[in-house]
């Protein structure tokens, strides 16, 4: 058997980058699915797919050359020599099957299609720096006025936010189904949880409008708000909106 | 016979691999030019021209209130103004902020310039450091090997130094030519520490040429050696000093400090200096040229190696390179630890330059990063892998290599999944939410810090089976003496210290009552490792020295990387003031299992008997390749580092108080980036092979004129 792993380390290799392809492809999406309890399966993104499906393949290749032993064995494979039938029979699906496969590839990816281009988003553009020295009046406040300052903010965010970003802000809004690009999960904890109240303040007074040229297109639907809430009103619905999502803005951090 | 061809073929391919590597690097760069290229039209097009710069949003910060007002731009050569007479009237205007060098972009030629300074200033800060270090083992031990290899050491920075203080004088006439109002606010802020800097160039060069050129003469008694040893230490201390002071002025570049912002009057030097990210900087620097110059010695060795004609030769080079990479990754394994502490500082110093470096327009550099981390540290464990192959007994762990191929491959994938994906429009639809499950749960820093860890155990863990491959059977732990109590009962002390004094800190930390109830697992998971700790130099004691190393491995392991994997997320959804006492706890029970095994390793096998001998020189070609490969890749990795450190200023020359006014104030794109850093690698790496290859000379020389006097003896003896 140790003969057997060894002699056929090659076709080891390859089964394992399949195996790999096969659980990013067909597993994964179906395991995403139940695990997050979608109606629909969780494709994997094809840039990551690209990622894993290299690091995969270099990872056996480097197991493969980690001794001469396993190295000369690895290409000892495509050698004609008197082995068991079995190898002569892999031998052969590998000098066909491999052209074929590269044939596949350059035909999928030459073929022309219709397809939109993939984005190289930037999660946070940049704070424009008159928005970072602002700080939001009522965190300072006491303990009463602050919470009175959330409870507003709430009813705020119900009757603003809430049609995009849904009652418990998890971007499940009645309008969340019509648009490309669904509004922000504000429970997950990679959004509004990373950042400083002005950001939201920013983006809430500027929306998807004011978003900068980096990176454009932008998808976002969100629209300026600076025309129909006052900057007390906003500063409320911050608060308000980190309340109903369950979590904290980042804080200012003191320097060490 | 077959396979000695495919075998020979793979070495050429190895290196044509390598080749296409850095090839890629740059190419790769090109492909991130099409999500940009809406923008690269503009970033041609100057301020003046009123199209907003690529890449960026450019800050509004008081920009109207500012000496540097885009008004001011008029002190840059108007288009059409090229004679004289238009030079001299434009002078008589005001003051010149700007010129240009030839024509060519200013920016890029100190960028060129800088980097390459700073590399090759790395370089000779690095190597002094491990120099000494390998001295002083080699002295004390008594092995003249270590002597031998610390000198070539210092003969590669003696023929550096030079190259680096050249750089560094066209970088000054460089700055002083090219960004005159800048350098004139620098000098008024940093003029006082501007004397101090040359006059310790002084010291550095005497030291190191005291140092190198002393080398024979202080030989024979021990007090003479100690004398040579001290002028190593002092060369590391004016280098030191020297980098700690630019570094004063680099970081106050980013976070500005002793000075009226809107006037530029210098309050206090002290805190100017001191600014900050000085610290944070100076200490993330310093680990990183040790394994900047680790890396590079490995590949100067890896060279030799494979140009080698004798055994002898090659065994010596074989060893030099095995030390370079011992030194490039004993060095990489707390950098990432340096590397967040800035980071954070950088963030807790402006939120907005954080926002920009991690999740704003640098965010992607740092994927690439990533992705040069994982090759460092993947090509670190090849090559000890490889090496294993030199050892006779090493068969008996090598079965562990393809857990740890998975593990570290497992966590690669982890640490370069970005959290924002690029997706097409389709699969966006069909993901149907902002984020897909392995962007959600790999992309966000809980998961990174949790798998930079388990690497770093893992890195450690194949060194460990690569050091006992030569040993057998122990000798019991009773037999190791009052070295051995002494040793183990100092690395639980020193845990100790470590852990309980930073648990007891975080009783009294300032924080919300809300927000402090999220410090409490951080404590308790300290004093469980303490416990720990102690139960494995227990387990030493009685015998059970493998178990110990095991037992802390997994708690370890089940601490700081999958608990405050899962625990990250918890705080930073609910209390994110929490992340650096998280961070800090983590680094803190990883270092501990690394000290406490480490020494335990030590004495469990000092007296241990031995299998077989190391083969020194039996080292497959492809190891070799792999030594160079870390070379280019620290090397493209500093390089990449340089530009997002300086980028974060956006267009400011000085964050917040001098506004970059000139035609270059936009952050260029990543294909840009891509393509100057991919020039700046082939400089250097040019250059580093030329100067190689000159401290070389004098010894081919000598050896060609033995050869021919051995040849004349001969020949005489003959007639």
């Amino acid at each position: 058997m140790a003969y057997k792993r060894r002699k056929f380390l090659l076709i080891w290799v390859i089964t394992a980058a399949i195996c790999l392809f096969l659980f990013l492809k067909y597993v994964s999406p179906k395991v995403f699915q139940v695990l997050m309890a979608k109606g629909h399966p969780m494709p994997t993104p094809s840039t990551l797919m690209m990622w894993y499906m290299i690091m995969g393949v270099l990872a056996g290749l480097v197991y493969a050359t980690t001794s001469n032993q396993k190295f000369a064995d690895f290409l000892g494979f495509l050698l004609p020599d008197s082995g068991p039938k079995i190898k002569i029979l892999l031998q052969k699906l590998l000098f066909v099957g491999f052209p074929v496969i590269v044939g596949w590839f350059v035909y999928t990816w030459s073929i022309p299609g219709a397809a939109s281009p993939v984005e190289l988003r930037i999660q946070h553009p940049t704070l424009p720096q008159e928005f970072e020295k602002l700080d939001n009046p009522f965190r300072q406040a006491d303990a009463e006025t602050q919470r009175k300052c959330i409870e507003e903010g709430k009813i705020l965010f119900q009757t603003y936010c809430r049609p995009c970003h849904g009652s418990k802000a998890d971007g499940n809004g009645p309008f969340a189904n019509s648009f490309r690009l669904r509004p922000i999960n504000f429970q997950d904890p990679g959004t509004i949880a990373t950042v400083v109240d002005n950001y939201l303040f920013w983006r809430i007074k500027e929306g998807g409008p004011g978003l900068p040229t980096e990176s454009t297109p932008w998808d976002s639907a969100m629209p300026s708000w600076k025309d129909d809430l006052k900057d007390d009103e906003i500063w409320k619905i911050i608060m308000g909106e980190y309340d109903t999502a369950g979590v904290m803005p980042r804080q200012r951090e003191k320097l060490e | 016979m077959n396979k000695k061809i495919l075998l020979q073929l793979t070495k050429r391919s190895t290196f044509i691999l390598i080749f296409l590597l850095f090839i890629s690097f740059v190419s790769s760069m090109s492909l991130f030019q099409k999500a940009f290229a809406a923008e690269e039209a503009p970033a041609q097009t100057s301020k003046e021209g009123g199209v907003a710069a690529p890449g960026v949003e450019l800050p509004q910060f008081d920009a109207s209130v500012l000496a540097a007002a885009p008004a001011a731009v008029a002190g840059q050569p108007a288009t059409g103004t090229g004679t004289t007479t238009a030079a001299v009237e434009e002078e008589e205007v005001g003051p010149v902020q700007y010129r240009t060098f030839f024509g060519i972009d200013s920016r890029v030629v100190v960028w060129i310039v800088s980097e390459l300074h700073l590399m090759f200033a790395a370089f000779v800060l690095g190597v002094p450091i491990f120099a000494v270090i390998v001295e002083i083992v080699g002295f004390k031990g008594g092995d003249i090997k270590y002597d031998k290899m610390a000198k070539e050491f210092t003969k590669l920075l003696s023929a550096a130094f030079a190259t680096t203080a050249s750089l560094g004088g066209l970088l000054g006439f460089c700055l002083f030519g090219l960004y005159p109002e800048f350098m004139g606010h620098m000098t008024n802020v940093f003029a006082p520490t501007m004397y101090v800097y040359a006059l310790m160039f002084f010291g550095e060069a005497f030291t190191l040429y005291g140092y190198y050129y002393s080398w024979e003469i202080l030989k024979g008694t021990a007090l003479r050696k100690w004398f040579h040893i001290m002028l190593g230490v002092m060369l590391n201390l004016f280098g030191t000093g020297l980098m700690f002071l630019t570094n004063s002025w680099a970081t106050y570049m980013m976070s500005p400090a002793g000075i009226v912002p809107t006037t530029g009057k210098v309050l206090s030097l002290y805190h100017a200096m001191y600014n900050p990210l000085w610290m944070p900087v100076n200490i993330h620097r310093l680990i990183a040229n040790v394994c900047f110059g680790g890396f590079v010695v490995g590949a100067y060795a890896a060279v030799k190696f494979l140009g080698s004609k004798s055994e002898e030769e090659k065994a010596h080079y074989d060893w030099m390179g095995y030390v370079g990479n011992f030194i490039g990754v004993g060095a990489l394994i707390p950098l990432p630890f340096a590397g967040y502490w800035l980071g954070r500082e950088v963030y807790s110093s402006s939120p907005v330059m954080g926002n920009i470096m991690m999740g704003g327009a640098f965010s992607w550099t740092f994927i690439v990063q990533a992705i040069l981390i994982g090759m460092l540290f993947i090509g670190a464990n090849y090559y000890l892998w490889l090496g294993m192959g030199r050892i006779k007994g090493s068969e008996r762990y090598t079965k562990f290599i393809k857990y740890l191929i998975f593990v570290i491959f497992m966590c690669f994938a982890v640490w370069l999944t970005p959290h924002n994906l690029p997706l097409s429009g389709e699969e966006r639809a069909m993901i149907g939410e902002q984020y897909h499950p392995f962007s959600k749960y790999f992309g966000v820093m809980a998961a990174k810090n949790a798998v930079v860890n388990l690497i770093i155990l893992a890195t450690f863990f194949s060194f460990l089976i690569y050091r006992r491959s030569n040993k057998g059977e122990l000798a019991p732990f009773s037999e190791q003496g009052r070295a051995g109590k002494i040793g183990i009962f100092s690395a639980v002390i020193f845990c100790l210290l470590m852990l309980v004094s930073y648990a007891v800190s975080l009783n009294f930390v300032e924080l919300e009552a809300n927000i402090k109830s999220f410090v409490k697992p951080l404590i308790g998971a300290l004093y469980i490792q303490s416990f720990f700790i102690c139960f494995a130099a227990f387990l030493t004691f009685k015998n059970k020295g493998k178990l110990a190393q095991s037992m802390l491995f997994a708690v370890t392991a089940c601490i700081a990387v999958l608990y405050f994997w899962y625990y990250g997320f918890q705080v930073m959804q609910k209390a994110n003031l929490v992340l650096r006492y998280l961070s800090v706890t983590q680094v803190s029970i990883v270092m501990s299992c690394l000290i406490m095994n480490a020494i335990i390793d030590i004495f469990m096998f000092r007296k241990a008997k031995l299998v077989g001998g190391i083969v020194w020189g039996k080292m497959p070609v492809r190891s070799q390749y792999a030594l160079i490969l870390l070379c280019v890749v620290i090397v493209i990795l500093m390089g990449l580092m340089g530009f997002i450190r300086s980028g974060l200023r956006m267009d400011w020359h000085i964050y917040g108080v001098l506004q970059d006014t000139s035609q270059w104030a936009y952050t260029p794109t990543l294909s840009y980036m891509g393509r100057i850093v991919g020039l700046i690698v082939a400089l250097f790496l040019g250059l580093v092979a030329f100067v190689f290859w000159l401290a070389n000379l004098g010894d081919k020389k000598k050896s060609e004129k033995a050869e021919e006097y051995e040849d004349a003896v001969v020949g005489y003896e003959k007639h």
